[in-house]
């Protein structure tokens, strides 16, 4: 390839980064991908959301649905974003496991605390690729339009 | 979380036991010698979990641990799509390569993954004087992190930022077939083994 190569920065789970590397979040199972991308800049962030709530907790904002929408969104207005070029992508919230005894569903409850925070914040989802039973890889190009890959287990590479 | 050296020592130790058996079962069931890694104990970060287990498609199937010791650790045997399809192949005598994995398969993952299992908590039990015995299997065919990270995310009730994770490989040079065992203990499952384990020593 005569393509300049860039380092995929792995983002791992309640982790997030701003910037306009790509990024990648590797199977993601009840976890969400998260990311908001700015369309006019090529710069956006990625958090690994693992649970719905924070419950007041402030050390890991990536982690939780409600701190990672107020951290991203925060970092965004930071270097210089404005509000109405941002966009959301939302991946991951699968359900892996059928039957556990007392399982509260993570994925689902993961995937409706990420929309319910990014329309509090008036950031429209642009493209969501959530649910179902199947694990996903993500990787986002802020530097190709914001343009994101979902690998699923058997390799079948969609690009979104 | 915070395990001393010791602790992390005996927890291999009693890891190491229970993979012995566990390889003895496969060894008579595949009628093959079976060979075992040194085993790995390493309290890891949630955010470096993906340095462990990755997205390649593997079958893993789940046992939660339960008897005389807090609920809520696992047992995981993780064995990759390629070694699935040799181990159903030499159980049942086949040696057709170039098929997708079956019903046929996943049944025999279930039950071999009982087999093993049980015979890695009853070692790991046994030194400890206790019981534990297997939950009925889970069997998922998919990506290890992504199960991995639903696991923790939906059944530890506490909100966690780093696990204990031990892992120890068995593999057949005959067959080329490599399976991982990976127990996952949660914090009560881990007090519970140390306090009996200083009983023990205690006693001696």
């Amino acid at each position: 390839m005569a393509e300049a190569v860039t380092e995929t920065v792995i983002i791992g789970i309640g982790e997030y980064r701003v910037g306009r590397m790509p990024m990648s979040s590797i199977g993601l199972g009840s976890c969400i991908g998260l990311i908001i991308h700015d369309q006019d800049r090529s710069i956006g962030c990625l958090a690994h959301v693992m649970l719905p709530e924070s419950q007041g907790k402030t050390d890991r904002p990536g982690k939780y649905a409600d701190t990672a929408v107020e951290t991203l969104f925060a970092e965004m207005r930071a270097v210089g974003c404005r509000q109405q070029s941002l966009v959301a992508k939302v991946v991951g919230g699968a359900s892996m496991f059928k039957n556990f005894s007392g399982t509260l569903n993570i994925g689902e409850r993961n995937i409706i605390a990420v929309r319910e925070c990014l329309k509090a914040k008036g950031i429209p989802i642009q493209i969501e690729d959530t649910g179902g039973a199947e694990g996903r890889t993500v990787t986002y190009y802020p530097g190709e339009g914001g343009r994101i890959t979902v690998k699923k287990a058997d390799g079948r590479t969609r690009e979104l | 979380m915070i395990l001393t050296a010791t602790q992390l020592d005996a927890m291999r130790e009693l890891g190491n036991i229970g993979a012995a058996h566990a390889a003895t079962t496969l060894s008579t069931m595949l009628q093959a010698n079976i060979e075992m890694s040194v085993p790995e104990i390493n309290v890891i970060d949630i955010s470096q979990i993906y340095k462990h287990i990755g997205d390649e498609m593997a079958a893993l199937v789940l046992f939660e641990v339960t008897g005389e010791v807090s609920n809520g650790g696992f047992v995981l045997l993780h064995v990759p799509k390629d070694s699935v399809i040799r181990l159903t192949n030499a159980m049942l005598g086949s040696t057709e390569m170039e098929r997708e994995m079956t019903e046929m398969d996943n049944s025999a993952l279930l039950e071999i993954g009982n087999i093993m299992v049980s015979a890695f908590l009853d070692g790991t039990a046994g030194l400890l004087n206790i019981i534990m015995l297997p939950s009925p299997p889970q069997l998922v065919i998919d990506m290890p992190h992504a199960a991995l990270e639903a696991v923790l995310a939906e059944t530890t009730a506490a909100d966690i930022n780093e696990v204990v994770l031990f892992r120890t490989e068995l593999f057949s040079d005959r067959y080329e077939i490599a399976s991982n065992i990976f127990l996952l203990p949660n914090q009560p499952m881990l007090q519970d083994i140390m306090g009996r384990l200083e009983d023990l020593v205690r006693g001696m």
